[in-house]
């Protein structure tokens, strides 16, 4: 008991870091679940798995000086997981919008998952949400590419200018600036939202700001 | 018992607690809790236990467990006797009331009954007499008159006297509706009637024990039958030769005049005893040929009839006419010879009487007889439904038929197809108890079975079972409709299911439809005129039917109250629970009479029509209810939509157990079956309970915060009420969750991850608001001590137990996470998941589960800690106020040093004691740390701060004192103190810092001696040396040096040696070498001896300096130095010189301002002549070159 009772307690207490809800949400099969391991792990699956329901991951990064950890929720993109997937949405800071390049399906139910998010994570004002727009799988041959990056691109413009990255999981393009780029997005608004005096105070408080920015808990305020 | 564990019991306590308050009774909360349950309308609760206890109570009522209670009512004994089927019809009793509890609506009109069939279909029933004017085809008074006949002319042993005989023509006048007039004028036809020729059918079977008349001690016995009233008209048997035990067969037929008076007389005889038959065939072989074996028969047969014979007589038996059974029988009579008593053997004769009348006619007329008797027994007497039965005839009745029977000469299987026929008939008009059928349809079967019937016999059969089995069809079909907890009515349903059996196992002729349509609207509509239903296809599709039937009723006789979801719900489960029971009182009941008659499967099928039916129907409205279900809005907080899920939740219990019940009932079909199903329906409920829980729970916690004293809820615990609360909320989300037993495991692991992340939010959020409260009390603390007790010193901050409390919630709640979410079944759903999916996958699920929690477990522990650090921090200005006193009242020469530092130790003491004693010990050790790394910084700040002032070596010993004093009073260990960086700081500092100025001094010298140790490279050279002590002598040799850093091209080096510390050595004169003239590496080689006292000698620590300095045109300029230790010099016992000694390599350095600590040390020392030469002195060689 001697022996545990400090150490961790007191190396961890003394990092400091924003905590962010990230969610991935996507048709199945774009490669959520990769793009998560790729980040995570860096680490890439050749064979894949349906994810069931809902996984979760944590992940430290530092972005202008600034740490931040991650809680990376990837969903199953199945039609029948809806139900067990939408009760995560609520009290997410981030939300990852995936297609995969080779599949013009998956581009264009973007539209459907913008709109399934933005209703069960009952976000007040959708352009105040920080989206990131993903396309996965570019290592695919130029000729297997079915949705063009001008679409892509002006899809993201239609909808408040989005940004976009395309990313490939398996040979780890972009991955990392893709998460990067949706917490400097996270960050940007947030830097135009009015802080709460909490705000310089531990980790913890940022958990409170994960419920306050979801506007779900009004207790929380 | 580790602290974890410890932690753990006490969740389990609440859980325990919980179970118990259960058991108790649920609906009083304490007015705490009710405090508590107010603000959301006992959300939890609700979907909780409660949900639980409904479950219960709405399971209790679709099963015939009985309650406890009344199971206690009734006697050991009285149960004993009652016997099973006292319990059964116990059990079938508590169904009724149940049902009848359930169905308080206005369902009178299926009321039980206690007779089958109550149906109203068929029409209004014509009188009796109606149908015998129409249906009977013969003259009735033809048929009447035969009939008084016969009853003046009885035959048989049954009818005697008079009296009876008048009382018989008196119930046939009645039964046949016949007025005087015609009665009169009949009874003298039939007086003036022949006799009706009647035979007497004997057959001569066989006999035994007869007395032996041979020599050879056998008979060779034949029999003599003749009428008293006419000896003379003999017949007789063959003879069985040299025999005792003769068997015979042989039939004949009498014709009687007078049945009411003749008598029967059988006699057995000895042929011929002279000569026996052998010995007579003997004769007639001699004769030869046939002829004489037809000779020899005659011959007996001549002198059997006229008696005038050699013959000897064994015995006889004489037997009245009307001894016989009009129905006739087979029986064994004793011989008997008059004036003998000896036994003269036994005779086995069958006897009935016959007449001959044609047998159609005869048939018909007993059917007419059975029809107008039975009419008018059900008339006259008033006889209710379904109770006649075969012996419920009257004597008059039966008579009339047997001696009708009996003079018509109907054989037994003819009467029982005449009752069959008629009693169908009737049974459509006026049900009979079905056992009557039963009894008739066994004899029945036996005679198709041995073929006495023609075919235009078993067409008629089959034609009149058409009905009855129509009316037994009917009964089952409508079988909800019988009280099951009348015996009378469970035995004639076991007598239907036994016909129906009786029936199955008989071919049905081709030309015999036994299930016209027309009769039949209820078979399924896929069944068609021509085909042929088997009759255990027909008992199937009365038992869906019924089913069916039965649903449509429940359906349309329940009503929804209002418009409502609410009321929408609770009207299917409703449906659902008669359904419910239904099933379960055919599983309890009827299944084993189904299964024992006629290897039925009643359950079984029932249930397989209600299933779909009942998925149907709630598929439906749940699909349509969880579809319109709104994610939850904030704003409004009072959703109407909350108290639906209870009774969303109690359908889903409801369905679950339908479904439950079906895999038990029939699990080889339940896999296709669409109840399987049923938890999808309700996935989107379940996510939208789940999301108001949050918010509620957060409601909730916010409000056992609120009215949390921070008290123990009872002595022998260190936690207060909001933390009890709070677990028991959790509990009930438990207890939910556990009652949904969701059964799709992928399902299950999402939403236990869902309930584990909500958890984990809960915890975090109790944590905050805790540490919120306390902050919140001390503010009013505060403010409350700056009025009451304004301090000269400024106050000082104490632990409150209050704030102890707050801390130990927040690890009880912290610790509990754990063993809650494996409550949930967490582990189980990743082992199945393990198991139907892959073991990678499963691996994933657990990682994401054990993720949450422990970033859960992370943050609230380091919400702990911070809180522990506010608190440390409040104390630390009362520490560094009584560690400052501490080391000023030190200073006063009087001062008497172990009390110096009393008021910072009771200052600590008193809060730690508070902490020790409220604390959980792990909270405990941890604030203890965090208390001493405050302490530490508040002395390091302290010490730093009083640098710049002029304190006294002495300010700064007693409080490096202190600092051990403390380190003891913490009770710390190595591995703690290599925690607290700032205290290897504080140490040194005030190492140094109280340290007298040669002491100082030394240890800069100490210090050089260690960097010179240190060096990896020899930027400036090496020295080589050899040195050694002998007694108090210390001899030194210096070799030479290489590699010197020259500072212009001439390098003239010569070495300097002194010994330190100068105040040690003082009068000590410097020694130096020669100069050696341009050379980096000049040979020294010279020797000291260099006299010490024995004190000097025997200081360790004392260093010899060595310096090479460049002696140069003008001036002497230090180069660089080293230092040897004294405690490196070896003490020699001989004078032997240096040859044996090892050369001593030093690395020569040169001071640099990095070293400076010391000399910091020694520059605060203002006014310090010592120590500001010496640090001048330093600076200056720093400074040099």
């Amino acid at each position: 008991m001697a022996a545990s009772r400090s150490s961790n307690g007191i190396s961890r207490h003394s990092q400091r870091s924003t905590l962010l809800k990230v969610v991935i949400l996507g048709d199945g099969g774009v490669g959520k679940s990769c793009l998560m391991n790729r980040f995570v792990s860096n680490h890439f699956d050749e064979q894949s798995f349906h994810t069931i329901g809902v996984e979760f991951l944590n992940k430290d990064i530092e972005i202008n000086g600034e740490s931040y950890t991650l809680q990376i929720w990837d969903t199953a993109g199945q039609e029948r997981f809806k139900t067990l997937r939408t009760p995560f949405y609520r009290g997410s800071d981030i939300c990852l919008l995936t297609y995969a390049v080779d599949d013009p399906i998956s581009f264009k139910n973007l539209n459907l998952w913008k709109s399934e998010f933005l209703y069960y994570a009952d976000v007040p004002a959708e352009s105040s949400f920080p989206f990131i727009i993903v396309g996965n799988k570019v290592d695919v041959p130029e000729s297997e590419k079915r949705v063009t990056t001008e679409e892509a691109e002006q899809w993201c413009s239609v909808n408040g200018g989005l940004p976009l990255v395309e990313t490939s999981a398996k040979d780890a393009t972009n991955v990392e600036t893709a998460f990067s780029a949706a917490v400097a997005a996270w960050a940007k608004l947030e830097a135009r939202v009015e802080r709460p005096l909490l705000e310089d105070t531990v980790d913890l408080s940022k958990q409170q700001n994960a419920y306050r920015s979801s506007c779900c808990l009004p207790s929380f305020v | 018992m580790d602290e974890e564990r410890m932690w753990k019991d006490l969740y389990h306590k609440v859980v325990a607690e919980q179970e118990q308050k259960r058991q108790k009774s649920s609906d009083s909360p304490s007015s705490h809790e009710a405090r508590l349950q107010e603000e959301d309308g006992g959300f939890f609760e609700k979907l909780g236990t409660r949900l639980a206890d409904r479950a219960e109570e709405q399971r209790q009522e679709e099963t015939l467990q009985p309650a406890k209670d009344e199971d206690n009512s009734c006697s050991e004994e009285e149960q004993q006797q009652q016997g099973d089927d006292g319990e059964d019809e116990a059990k079938r009793a508590r169904y009724a009331a149940k049902e009848s509890n359930l169905q308080r609506q206005p369902s009178r009109a299926y009321e039980p009954s206690s007779s089958p069939e109550t149906d109203s279909e068929t029409e209004e029933q014509e009188t009796a007499l109606a149908i015998v004017a129409q249906s009977v085809g013969l003259n009735i008074e033809e048929l009447y008159t035969a009939l008084l006949y016969i009853t003046q002319h009885p035959i048989g042993l049954d009818v005697v006297d008079q009296v009876e005989q008048d009382a018989i023509i008196n119930y046939l006048q009645k039964a046949f509706n016949i007025d005087d007039e015609t009665h009169a004028r009949v009874m003298d036809e039939t007086r003036q009637m022949e006799a009706p020729e009647i035979h007497l059918n004997i057959e001569v079977i066989e006999a035994k024990d007869l007395v032996p008349k041979d020599a050879n001690g056998k008979s060779d016995p034949f029999c003599v039958l003749y009428l008293e009233s006419q000896p003379t008209k003999r017949y007789n048997t063959a003879v069985k030769p040299e025999t005792l035990t003769p068997v015979w067969q042989e039939h004949f037929a009498l014709p009687l005049e007078d049945p009411e008076n003749d008598v029967l007389f059988v006699e057995v005889w000895d042929f011929d005893a002279a000569e026996t038959v052998p010995e007579k065939i003997n004769k007639v072989k001699t004769i030869k040929s046939v002829r004489g074996l037809v000779k020899l028969a005659k011959e007996i047969a001549v002198t059997a009839r006229n008696g005038n014979h050699d013959n000897e007589f064994i015995g006889s038996i004489r037997i009245p006419l009307k001894d016989i059974p009009v129905v006739g029988h087979v029986n064994w009579y004793t011989l008997e010879k008059r004036g003998k008593s000896k036994l003269r053997g036994h005779i086995r004769l069958r006897m009935s009487f016959s007449s001959e009348h044609n047998a159609q006619v005869a048939f018909q007329e007993h059917r007419h007889l059975i029809r107008i008797l039975l009419l008018h027994e059900l008339e006259s007497n008033k006889v209710e439904k379904y109770t006649w039965q075969l012996g419920s005839w009257p004597t008059a009745g039966s008579i009339v038929l047997m001696q009708h029977a009996a003079q018509r000469g109907l054989k037994s299987e003819i009467q029982a197809l005449a009752k069959w026929i008629e009693c169908s008939n009737v049974h459509q008009e006026h049900p009979l108890n079905f056992e009557l059928f039963h009894e008739l349809v066994q004899d029945i079967r036996a005679s198709i079975k041995s073929g006495m019937y023609s075919d235009d016999e078993l067409k008629q059969f089959w034609e009149a079972t058409r009905k009855s089995l129509h009316s037994g069809l009917n009964a089952l079909r409508k079988i909800r409709r019988l009280a099951c907890d009348n015996k009378a009515v469970v035995k004639q349903l076991v007598a239907i299911l036994r016909i129906i059996s009786c029936l199955s196992s008989l071919e049905v002729p081709e030309n015999v439809n036994l299930f016209p349509l027309k009769m039949y609207s209820w078979f399924p509509p896929e069944i068609l005129e021509d085909d042929r239903v088997s009759i255990l296809e027909a008992l199937e599709f009365a038992v869906i039917r019924g089913g069916a039937e039965w649903f449509e009723y429940i359906v349309s006789n329940n009503n929804m109250e209002s418009d409502t979801d609410e009321e929408a719900i609770k009207y299917h489960i409703k449906i659902i629970q008669l359904i419910k029971i239904d099933l379960t009182r055919a599983s309890e009941i009827y299944e084993k009479l189904f299964i024992k008659t006629i290897d039925f499967p009643y359950t079984k099928v029932l249930y397989r029509t209600y299933e779909k039916r009942i998925s149907d129907l709630c598929m439906v409205i749940v699909e349509d209810i969880c579809g319109r279900l709104k994610r939850i809005e904030i704003e409004t907080s009072e959703n109407p939509e909350l108290s639906l899920g209870t009774s969303l939740f109690e359908l889903y219990l409801a369905i679950q157990r339908f479904a439950e019940f079906g895999e038990k009932v029939c699990p080889d079909e339940i896999e296709q079956m669409k109840v399987r199903n049923y938890y999808d329906w309700f996935a989107s409920g379940v996510s939208h309970w789940l999301e108001m829980a949050v918010f509620k729970a957060i409601k909730r916690i916010d409000r056992a915060i609120e009215v949390d004293k921070l008290q123990p809820v009872d002595s022998s615990v260190q936690y207060s009420s909001s933390a009890v609360d709070t677990l028991t909320i959790f509990y009930q989300i438990k207890v939910f969750w556990t009652q949904l037993a969701w059964p799709d495991i992928e399902g299950a692991y999402a939403f236990i991850a869902k309930i584990v992340d909500d958890i984990c939010k809960c915890c975090i959020a109790y944590v905050d608001r805790m540490s919120q409260k306390v902050d919140e009390l001390q503010e009013i603390r505060d403010a409350d001590s700056n009025l009451s007790r304004p301090n000269l010193f400024g106050q000082q901050y104490d632990v409150s137990v209050a704030w102890c409390y707050a801390l130990n919630n927040i690890e009880y709640v912290r610790t509990s996470i754990e063993p809650l979410t494996k409550d949930l079944g967490f582990e189980s759903v990743i082992e199945a998941l393990a198991e139907t999916k892959s073991q990678i996958e499963a691996e994933r699920c657990q990682q994401t589960l054990e993720l949450i929690i422990d970033n859960a477990k992370d943050t609230v522990r380091n919400k702990i800690i911070t809180m522990q650090e506010t608190v440390a921090k409040r104390m630390a200005p009362a520490m560094a106020r009584y560690l400052m006193e501490g080391a000023e009242h030190q200073q006063q020469p009087d001062a008497n040093s172990s009390n110096s530092m009393d008021r910072l130790m009771e200052y600590l003491d008193s809060n730690l004691i508070t902490l020790h004693d409220n604390l959980s010990e792990d909270n405990f050790q941890r604030i203890l740390m965090v208390i001493w790394e405050v302490m530490a910084e508040v002395l390091n700040q302290l010490v730093n701060s009083n640098l710049r002032r002029k304190r006294p070596p002495a300010f700064y010993s007693n409080l490096h004192q202190t600092l051990n004093n403390l380190i003891q009073f913490f009770n710390l260990g190595a591995d703690e103190l290599a925690n607290v960086q700032v205290l290897e700081r504080i140490e040194k500092t005030l190492g140094l810092y109280g340290l007298e100025t040669g002491e100082l001094i030394l240890r800069y010298y100490q210090d050089r001696l260690a960097v010179q140790s240190a060096m990896q490279d020899e930027p400036y050279g090496l020295l080589t040396v050899k040195a050694y002590f002998f007694n108090d002598l210390l001899n030194l040799q210096i070799l030479n040096a290489r590699n010197l850093r020259a500072i212009d091209k001439k390098c003239d080096t010569y070495v300097k040696i002194r010994l330190l510390p100068e105040d040690v050595f003082i009068g000590m004169k410097t020694f130096k070498t020669n100069v050696r003239k341009e050379t980096q590496f000049p040979l020294y080689e010279e020797s000291f001896s260099i006299p010490l006292t024995s004190d000097q000698s025997k200081m360790k620590n004392a260093v010899i300096q060595f310096e090479i300095k460049d002696k140069d045109f003008l001036r002497t300029r230090f180069l660089s130095e080293c230092f040897l230790s004294f405690g490196d010099i070896q003490q020699t016992d001989s004078h032997d010189g240096f040859d044996a000694l090892p050369q001593i390599h030093m690395k020569l350095s040169r001071p640099t301002s990095e070293s400076s600590e010391v000399i910091h040390a020694l520059s605060k020392r203002k006014g310090d002549s010592q120590a500001s030469s010496f640090v001048t002195k330093i600076q200056s060689k720093i400074n040099s070159s």
